[in-house]
């Protein structure tokens, strides 16, 4: 790629004017004749026994079409790995909010107040919400019978911790006592939901004795399976259409309501739309997790780490079933890109009466980060070392193993974390004043790209039009406009030729879709392949027709050279026109292997903490990212600006507050996320190079920039003031009382 | 009921309670409007009344009776986008989009109202409009571009 033609440039959005001008089509905006609109009834108690659902009076109402329950729907249990979920609930509700019946109407209104005439007879049950508890002898067990569930594992002993576990390296023992100090500290994080702004929706139709599904999801292809499995309908019977997704952030992998309206579709006999409103995201949708991490650390005098001991606690809610894995990854970024050579490292997955989790950027690691960054800042302070010149004497250079065990390949921790604090103002001088005092704190990570399998077909039709086929649906980062780059730079003809065909289901049998920070590693190589495939049809057919070698044919752009012949020059959009020819190149690409690669993020935050009441500005963020070559800039930087934004909420704001197993922030009003108001000055730094994966040196930016946030501004206010906040959000409330707590035990020495 | 959607005179028969939301989404197949939060706070909804940005979500069709809508789709001519559309696309104002339409519509009654707005002036001016995607530093950018061209 020595002159890129267009990669690498600022590329407007494929669906730019669409969405710019109204006419992008989401789930929401599908409209099928016939269609009665669903609504739902939601739990109001965290657990207990379900004695009796009422529908009758609901039936009764006009306009209403179908009512149903978990009775009537039977045992269909729902799980992305782990099916543990009733499509409806049966027997037992597990959470405020779990849904109990479902009714579809001529209106949504009708359908509403169909749901406010079931009456629901509980019988409550002992609850469990914490996770200590919930490990606790004689806890409530919520899934005695976990290890029957398919995709499970047998359980030894029953116990709401479904997964523990030990990742073992080195001598543990040995490490400790090697060691001049020992530090143990535990953080927790809160529920955060992605906050999407087009709640979940689906729309299902049966006809002409197939499904199909308008729905808000990044990974139709899974999606469908589970579907397939849940209602017992053969996977080829089901068809998901494509339509605009309103923003995903991890949540839209799951399809929520999605075998709901399968089933009240069946009942009522005609088309069904359910549509959640944002009380339902925010009470019942699949929220990042709550987790507990105790961290106890090993040092040397010297600043080096001799063992740690990660004990990184999930707590999944009732259940697994949103969790594409069965389990929320990231205990091992609670020991993070570090030389540390004995490490247990201990994930354990808890049911609890709460909300089920789903994925949200990066799963795991904003919480396992958030730990460990800020326990490390904890350690160096312990040990009267700079914070900086602690990371820098453990973080993993060439040849080293990460705690975890990994051995990666080119890392950049070092010059990502020189780039960030060259660009911030880590080493400017404190100032103070008013009452305020600035604090700077620095934060890394860092994250890999995940595999999968891609699909794409490149058509080159009479006259110069070129089609890009595609299984993806795009939940709005820009993964159809890279592909479109990529194919314009293989062919050299512009971006603006280039039109994009969205597929539904039935064009492939298998494809990962979006997520894990795979589109741009698995699709940009599956959009090349296609290119270069559709080049050799183009070969092929000019040889072919003008009964000339293969090998004598040069394509550059649109002109094709064929060497001797007297040097002739034709163009190829004239020759399909000529021959009413098209030529397609069609590629599988299938690029699961772990790679050796991983992308660092280190971020400075700087921030003013008013001593009086705790309130915290945050005068500045810089985040430095590791990231190959850069494909768009345009959409580059937006996911970094995104993700830095979100990280901000984490830190300060964002908290599904959840009281006696309820969520009590139901709405934007009260669940909190940034706006124009909260931005502080951001500077990015990249550092670009030659080592990414795939064809064009690429590296996820998706995840990173919303990991390190939280311990940055946690690490920055420490600074500032001197008190430590071991929770999140990180409130003015916390920093007043702990600077109380601060005034307390300094009047007392 | 009649009232003016887009600069075109419109005949609705729709409910006195029918929220405006619905009013343009369902029975005049306006979609480019959209409904988030439901509560007035996100401004997926927004739209202009008689110029200024309100929240269709909370607004009852009897309170539009007479008046001018105007929604996205109102904004581009057939020929050519908005300069504010155009801003949006060249400088990544939009990700997912489902957003857009109340941002480019609030950004409108913006610079209808201040031609030439600080950046200062635009944050205040966006903050009831809610984006989980671009973290808004390329909305605000957008916006300070097209406020910088001659047609906006």
């Amino acid at each position: 790629m020595a002159d890129p033609f267009v990669l690498g440039r600022p590329t407007p959005r494929v669906e730019g004017v669409e969405k710019v001008t109204g006419a992008a089509r989401y789930a929401g905006d599908v409209k099928l004749p016939g269609m009665l609109h669903g609504a739902l009834l939601h739990s109001s108690r965290p657990y207990a026994r379900l004695v009796s659902v009422d529908t009758s009076a609901a039936r009764d109402l006009p306009g209403v079409r179908a009512v149903i329950t978990g009775e009537d729907v039977g045992q269909h249990l729902y799980g992305r790995r782990i099916k543990d979920m009733p499509v409806l609930a049966r027997g037992f509700v597990r959470y405020a909010g779990e849904r109990i019946a479902a009714v579809a109407a001529d209106s949504e209104d009708i359908a509403r107040r169909a749901v406010d005439l079931i009456e629901v007879e509980y019988e409550d049950l002992e609850p469990v919400f914490d996770i200590e508890e919930a490990l606790t002898d004689g806890a409530p067990l919520l899934h005695p019978n976990h290890g029957d569930y398919p995709g499970a594992r047998a359980q030894e002993t029953p116990s709401n911790a479904y997964m523990w576990s030990v990742n073992d390296r080195g001598d543990l023992d040995a490490g400790f006592a090697e060691a001049d100090l020992v530090i143990e500290h535990t953080y927790r994080t809160e529920r955060v939901h992605q906050a999407y702004l087009e709640p979940h929706i689906a729309l299902v139709s049966l006809e002409g004795g197939r499904v199909h599904v308008w729905t808000t999801t990044k990974a139709p292809q899974s999606i469908r399976d589970a579907l397939a499995f849940t209602v017992d309908v053969p996977r080829e019977d089901i068809v998901l259409h494509h339509s605009h997704i309103g923003g995903d952030f991890g949540g839209k992998g799951t399809p929520l309501n999605l075998p709901i309206a399968y089933f009240l579709a069946q009942a009522a006999g005609a088309p069904v739309r359910l549509a959640a409103d944002y009380i339902q995201e925010l009470m019942a949708g699949n929220p990042r997790h709550a987790t507990l991490t105790t961290l106890r650390t090993g040092v040397k005098r010297d600043g080096t780490i001799t063992a740690h001991h990660a004990r990184f606690r999930v707590n999944c809610g009732a259940y697994a079933a949103y969790k594409p894995n069965g389990v929320i990854g990231g205990a091992q970024r609670a020991a993070g890109p570090y030389r540390i050579p004995n490490t247990r490292i201990e994930s354990i997955q808890v049911y609890t009466n709460t909300v089920p989790g789903g994925h949200m950027r990066a799963p795991g690691s904003p919480q396992a980060v958030f730990a460990l960054e800020s326990h490390l800042d904890e350690v160096a302070r312990e040990l009267g070392l700079d914070p900086l010149e602690f990371r820098e004497r453990n973080l993993v250079r060439e040849g080293d193993e990460t705690a975890w065990g990994d051995r990666l390949e080119h890392l950049k921790a070092h010059e990502t974390l020189d780039a960030a604090i060259d660009t911030s103002r880590y080493r400017a001088s404190a100032s103070e004043g008013r009452g305020r005092k600035v604090g700077r704190g620095i934060a890394v990570g860092d994250h890999g790209s995940g595999g999968g399998i891609g699909n794409a077909e490149v058509r080159l039709h009479p006259g110069g039009a070129v089609t890009l086929g595609t299984p993806i649906f795009d939940q709005g980062s820009g993964t159809y406009t890279t592909l479109q780059q990529v194919v314009a730079e293989e062919l050299h003809v512009p971006t603006s030729r280039i039109t994009l065909e969205i597929w539904d289901t039935d064009e492939t049998d298998d494809d990962s879709g979006i997520g894990g920070s795979r589109a741009t590693r698995v699709n940009t190589r599956t959009a090349h392949e296609a290119a270069l495939e559709a080049r050799a049809a183009l070969v092929r057919l000019v040889a072919e027709r003008l009964d000339v070698a293969e090998d004598t044919i040069a394509l550059e752009g649109d002109e094709v050279r064929i060497e001797g012949d007297g040097g002739r020059v034709e163009r190829w959009p004239e020759l399909l026109s000529r021959w009413e020819e098209t030529a397609v190149g069609r590629a599988r690409v299938e690029d699961r292997e772990a790679i050796r690669l991983t992308g660092f993020v280190a971020q400075v935050a700087e921030v003013a903490v008013d001593e009086e009441t705790g309130e915290i500005e945050v005068l500045g963020i810089t985040t430095a990212h590791d990231v190959g070559r850069v494909l768009n800039p345009i959409g580059h930087q937006g996911q970094i600006n995104g993700g830095v934004v979100q990280g901000l909420g984490y830190a300060l704001m964002e908290h599904l507050g959840v009281e006696d197993g309820r969520v009590t922030t139901l709405s934007f009003g009260d669940y909190k996320i940034p706006s124009t108001a909260d931005l502080p000055p951001l500077r990015t730094a990249l550092v670009e190079g030659e080592e990414g994966i795939g064809p064009y040196r690429i590296k996820g930016i998706g995840e990173t920039p919303n990991v390190p946030v939280a311990a940055a501004i946690a690490n920055a206010v420490e600074d500032a003031v001197g008190v430590r906040i071991r929770d999140l959000p990180i409130t003015a409330e916390k920093v007043y009382r702990a600077l109380q707590a601060q005034r307390e035990r300094e009047g007392q020495a | 009921m009649r009232l003016t959607v887009n600069g075109q005179s419109t005949e609705v028969d729709a409910p006195a309670n029918r929220l405006l939301v619905d009013l343009l989404r369902d029975d005049l197949g306006l979609t480019g409007t959209k409904e988030a939060c439901s509560v007035g706070v996100c401004g997926a909804c927004t739209v202009l009344l008689d110029g200024a940005p309100v929240a269709s979500c909370l607004m009852l069709a009897a309170q539009v009776e007479g008046r001018e809508v105007t929604t996205i789709e109102g904004l581009a001519s057939t020929e050519r986008l908005h300069p504010l559309q155009e801003a949006f696309i060249e400088h990544g104002g939009f990700q997912c989009g489902i957003c857009t339409p109340g941002q480019v519509v609030a950004a409108k009654a913006l610079l209808d109202s201040n031609p030439a707005p600080t950046a200062e002036d635009v944050r205040e001016w966006m903050t009831g409009n809610l984006c989980r995607c671009t973290g808004y530093y390329q909305i605000i950018e957008a916006i300070m571009a097209a406020a910088g061209s001659p047609d906006a």
